[in-house]
């Protein structure tokens, strides 16, 4: 069996915020032209485990691989190379606001190369054809409503052709339609240009519409990894209790110390 | 990337070897720069030893058409291999571009 490319590779991470443990022992591995979908509930350390992927931050302790380099202890400069051969859609779209549509795609491609302006116009052209929004170059992103947002976005997160695009919830704050289109457009992205994807969501419809793989987490822990069926049909009552988006079960929203009410009189 | 010229019964013969990539790109276009000044008319790019094409390097053939056609001129593309077609019919650029299997039958037909 031919043995498949990894692509991202984190190994036993651990992230402290003082003496909070965010992640805690973490491996995962993302191979070449799969959709990875890390799922998980609010403040589980999925957006953490994403930038120490892109080596945005650093960790306690544990490995970071990505495109075959280690970029465990790298810093801005040294990652110039690999972060080329790599595009990030943020949650919050990360537009710069005073620059229109046509600028904020062309950003990474004026920062990173010596093409003509004449060529980025049409790269931008074509960018934007793929997410939808050819027409729109010359407005500016106040202009555009959040789904619009989300995919120019996207068209600057593909506007160097990368290998590897990293999603910080593309779905959040879109309604169920929009972010069935932006759904569908990271799935056509990733399947016509053999694009590699690893999305952080707590959309389960996100999760089952775009995954080839899921690995959930859970305080600070990888849960479980399978594919989309293996997932379904996880015998972990975690797994089952987050697809369901049940109340009750093993996951606790609120902690339940004993302290409280010393906490209340001390 | 290594660019060969070769103007035969009027035909430009542009034949390239490499990757046509953001590294490339800027080659490419210039390398053009000559062709557009003189106009000539018939152009046949042939991509046999291309194997990649990224979005710039099919920015660069578009802009390359654009700056032909300014004055009349024609261009075909030829010798495509199955990955470098593909890339083409993601981006829509098949309908756009006279794209021919063989340089000989490119040559023969402006």
């Amino acid at each position: 069996m031919e043995e498949r490319e990894v692509v991202v590779e984190v190994k036993d991470l651990v992230k402290d915020f003082g003496d909070r443990t965010v992640l805690n022992g973490i491996d995962l591995k993302v191979y070449r032209g799969e959709t990875l979908v890390i799922m998980g509930g609010s403040g589980c350390g999925k957006s953490t485990l994403l930038r120490h992927m892109i080596g945005n931050i650093k960790p306690t302790s544990g490995r970071v691989e990505l495109l075959g380099e280690d970029i465990t202890d790298r810093y801005d400069a040294e990652l110039d190379n690999v972060r080329k051969k790599i595009g990030m859609s943020f949650q919050s779209s990360a537009l710069f606001d005073s620059m229109t549509v046509a600028e904020n795609v062309s950003l990474p491609l004026k920062e990173h190369t010596n093409l003509e302006q004449s060529v980025i116009d049409i790269m931008i052209t074509m960018k934007l054809e793929l997410v939808g929004l050819r027409g729109f170059e010359d407005l500016l992103p106040s202009e555009l409503s959040g789904g619009m947002r989300k995919r120019v976005g996207l068209a600057r997160a593909i506007a160097m052709d990368p290998q590897i695009v990293f999603y910080d919830e593309p779905t959040a704050g879109l309604d169920p339609i929009v972010a069935s289109v932006v759904d569908k457009l990271i799935k056509d992205l990733s399947e016509k240009l053999s694009i590699t994807s690893v999305v952080v969501t707590h959309d389960m419809k996100s999760v089952f519409a775009i995954a080839n793989r899921v690995a959930m987490l859970y305080q600070g822990k990888v849960l479980e990894v399978g594919t989309c069926e293996e997932i379904k049909n996880s015998k972990n009552p975690m797994v089952q209790q987050f697809i369901s988006g049940s109340f009750d079960g093993p996951i606790h929203f609120f902690q339940q110390k004993d302290d409280y009410l010393e906490d209340l009189t001390k | 990337m290594q660019i060969n010229m070769e103007d035969m019964n009027g035909v430009t013969i542009v034949r390239m070897n490499g990757d046509i990539d953001i590294n490339s790109a800027p080659d490419v276009k210039k390398s053009f720069d000559t062709t557009v000044s003189e106009k000539k008319d018939k152009v046949v790019i042939n991509l046999k030893e291309v194997g990649y094409v990224d979005s710039s390097g099919l920015a660069t053939l578009v802009e390359i058409l654009k700056n032909l056609r300014s004055y009349g001129g024609k261009l075909k593309l030829t010798n495509l291999s199955a990955k470098v077609k593909g890339l083409f019919e993601i981006t829509k650029l098949d309908k756009l571009f006279d794209i021919v299997p063989e340089e000989e039958d490119a040559v023969g037909t402006f």
